[in-house]
């Protein structure tokens, strides 16, 4: 068979050069630790300044309430100034993303039932750790109020919430492993498959293997099968890598692992016959690279692997619904943390398996056998 | 002859690449078993051609067959029927020289244990049996080039199209590669069509030369038919300093000469019968008339003369220079 000659060739060079498998499975895995700990699901050590001008006891129970936010969950690190200015100076100046700044007559106006304020002065370029703040530091506070309100009056019929956790517990990195396993899959089709056929054209190779009977669908076909079996791999090991990494033990089986190598192979040659399609004419390797970074956040980032799709503005939405990442990454977390069933995936492996017909199509139509 | 029974037959074969013509209106035909030169400078078309005639580029103009088959329309029959050696070395370099032909021996769908056998011998053949287990990465350029010309008879091709096989080469691989192809010839019922900017090459190869120059062919024959073509059996070069036309013109005017032609500025090379003899009556003549012979030679005719008399300039000479500074009144190559 002609193809699988084309095959054996691309996979002989590929295992000849071990450090390119190795960057698609080795990089993903750095993702996976550094957006997990750079992300990190809580944010900690937030540098906060504090200035409490009241002598009173309500002043006093603000400063406990922050510094049991300070031992607790570490959310902030406290600095305490006498002087409010110099306080909001040295926020204003990038030292603090905060400022509390606790007023002389805060005990007063507390028992005296007037409106008794707190200043807050806020680092709101820096958005995340802003809002951070404003929760955290409003509900220390509250819980202030909620005691002097007690106080004074019998808490009837108050509403409690208690979370029922649905599925088992997921850690914040271990719930990023369907993301770099796609991540994987995308590094593994952009640097298997078309780069291959536009490294061959840029170094002239081609010129020896298209004077061969060698029809256009075995080369193209030849090429996308290695890289749908290099990528396929990969992104295997990069899943049972992230498991180790995280602590995470794998449930379902054979079935669940089975139903994850089918989403794998689905994306797998759909990404690779979408490069065929935007970049089977390019002639130089660089700009594979090029629509390569490009391609990944477009790609990546809308997929749900870090932030919910459904928070998205409705274009984003819109976008991630068509977007092949969204529904693997999806169909893997179902598999992988849902303990779900091939049946719960089939709509996310049939939007995959259209999305790659039509990938497949469009590619082998425009894909030229040319120098 | 009937396209079917040559080798290549080429009739009225034109590529342009927008305004520029790469090849015009080229007609030849080789018949089986023959070993066919392409000669010309850099630039000349010649790859364009076999580009055209490896189903690499589709012709604008014209037909062409090879091994019988129509580049245009039976492209696959073509391919399975031609070993090609293009000019760049295309052999991959992550893999070992066996794991280049064999794969190369499946694109062309010969079955293994054939394939096998062949590469063996083919690799004995040219001289990397030992080395057939390397990666190619390890291999000289002659080697390369040598592992190539192995590769492209895999599949016993009938016609095998070599571009420019040696250039590049140190000149022990070269005449390894000649002898490979002769060797070859010897061995096998092929047809050989090369291109070559080396004279002396396609003098030691070619049966039959066709001087390719502007994408057209000026002159086709035997190496010897061509120099028949040209009158003078030797050639003396001058440098001159002076007053250049004149000399020119005095040496036409003596008898015996058939010709001068500037080939530079201030050299000139003179077609003449009995050349040696006439080179001391030639420099007083020149010295006669004021100027004076900075450097003198005799040789006789080669191809390289031939070339000079068809093209109007040496073959190493760029294209650039056809048009540029160095023409002058006189010169022959004003067309």
């Amino acid at each position: 068979m002609r193809i699988w000659a084309v095959m054996r060739r691309d996979l002989l060079k590929l295992a000849r050069n071990p450090l390119t498998l190795i960057t698609v499975v080795l990089m993903p895995i750095v993702y996976l630790v550094i957006i997990g700990n750079s992300f990190a699901g809580q944010l900690r050590n937030l540098p906060v300044a504090l200035v409490n001008g009241d002598s009173g006891v309500y002043g006093r129970r603000v400063v406990e309430r922050l510094q049991a936010l300070q031992a607790g969950p570490k959310t902030i690190v406290l600095t305490y100034f006498e002087d409010a200015e110099r306080a909001v100076a040295a926020t204003r100046n990038g030292l603090y993303k905060a400022a509390v700044v606790v007023p002389p007559d805060f005990s007063r106006d507390v028992t005296t039932g007037h409106e008794a304020d707190i200043g807050l002065f806020l680092d709101n370029v820096d958005v995340v750790s802003a809002r951070t703040l404003e929760g955290a530091l409003d509900a220390a506070i509250a819980s202030i109020r909620q005691e002097f309100v007690s106080a004074r009056r019998p808490q009837l019929g108050v509403v409690m919430m208690r979370p029922v956790e649905l599925f088992r517990t997921v850690d914040y990195d271990a719930s990023l492993i369907p993301g770099v396993i796609v991540m994987a899959l995308f590094m593994g089709s952009l640097t298997s498959g078309v780069f291959n056929w536009v490294m061959d054209r840029f170094l002239g190779v081609t010129e020896g293997y298209l004077v061969t009977p060698l029809a256009r669908w075995e080369i193209a076909g030849g090429m996308l099968a290695s890289g749908v079996a290099v990528t396929t791999i990969a992104a295997t090991i990069v899943l049972f890598l992230g498991l180790l990494l995280t602590g995470t033990t794998f449930t379902g089986g054979v079935p669940a692992l089975a139903t994850i190598v089918a989403v794998m192979l689905l994306s797998a040659t759909g990404l690779l016959a979408m490069t065929f399609l935007l970049l089977g004419r390019a002639t130089h390797p660089r700009l594979v690279g090029v629509f390569a970074g490009f391609l990944n956040v477009v790609l990546f980032f809308p997929s749900g692997a870090i932030y919910p799709v459904e928070s998205f503005p409705s274009w984003l939405g819109a976008f991630a619904a068509y977007n092949p990442e969204t529904h693997a990454v999806y169909a893997l977390k179902q598999i992988l943390f849902k303990g779900a069933n091939f049946a719960a995936v089939a709509g996310d492996l049939a939007f995959l398996a259209v999305f790659t017909g039509v990938m497949l199509v469009l590619a082998s139509v425009t894909f030229k056998r040319t120098l | 002859m009937a396209p079917e029974s040559a080798a290549i037959r080429v009739d009225g074969l034109s590529k342009r690449f927008g305004d520029f013509t790469a090849v015009d209106s080229v007609s030849f035909e080789v018949p089986r078993g023959e070993v066919f030169g392409l000669l010309g400078p850099n630039g000349a078309g010649k790859t364009t051609l076999v580009r055209m005639l490896t189903t690499l580029l589709a012709p604008s103009q014209g037909r062409a067959w090879v091994a019988g088959h129509e580049v245009r329309g039976a492209q696959r029959r073509v391919r399975e029927s031609i070993g090609v050696i293009p000019q760049a070395l295309t052999s991959d370099l992550d893999l070992t020289g066996w794991e280049n032909i064999d794969i190369y021996g499946e694109f062309y769908g010969v079955r293994r244990r054939e394939r096998h056998a062949r590469a063996r011998r083919l690799l004995e053949m040219v001289g990397l049996a030992q080395r057939a287990g390397d990666l190619v990465a390890t291999y000289s350029g002659g080697m390369r080039r040598r592992l190539e010309i192995a590769r492209g008879l895999i599949h016993s091709p009938e016609v095998l199209f070599l571009d420019e096989p040696t250039s590049g080469l140190d000149p022990q691989s070269r005449r390894a590669v000649w002898d490979l192809l002769a060797q070859l010839r010897a061995e096998n019922e092929i047809t050989i069509s090369l291109t070559t900017h080396y004279m002396d090459e396609a003098e030691h190869l070619c049966d039959r030369i066709a001087i390719v120059d502007d994408g057209r062919i000026i002159a086709l024959d035997t190496p010897d038919g061509l120099k028949s073509q040209i009158a003078g059996a030797d050639r003396i070069d001058l440098d001159v300093e002076g007053d250049v036309d004149a000399v020119v013109a005095m040496i036409e005017a003596r008898p015996g000469v058939h010709g001068v032609q500037r080939t530079n500025a201030a050299s000139l090379t003179v077609a003449i019968d009995d050349g040696a003899r006439e080179i001391p009556r030639l420099v007083d003549a020149v010295e006669t008339l004021g100027a004076q012979v900075v450097a003198v030679s005799v040789h006789r005719l080669s191809l390289e003369d031939v070339f000079i008399h068809f093209t109007g300039r040496t073959l190493r000479e760029e294209r650039a220079r056809k048009v540029g500074f160095f023409v002058g009144p006189g010169m022959p190559q004003a067309r």
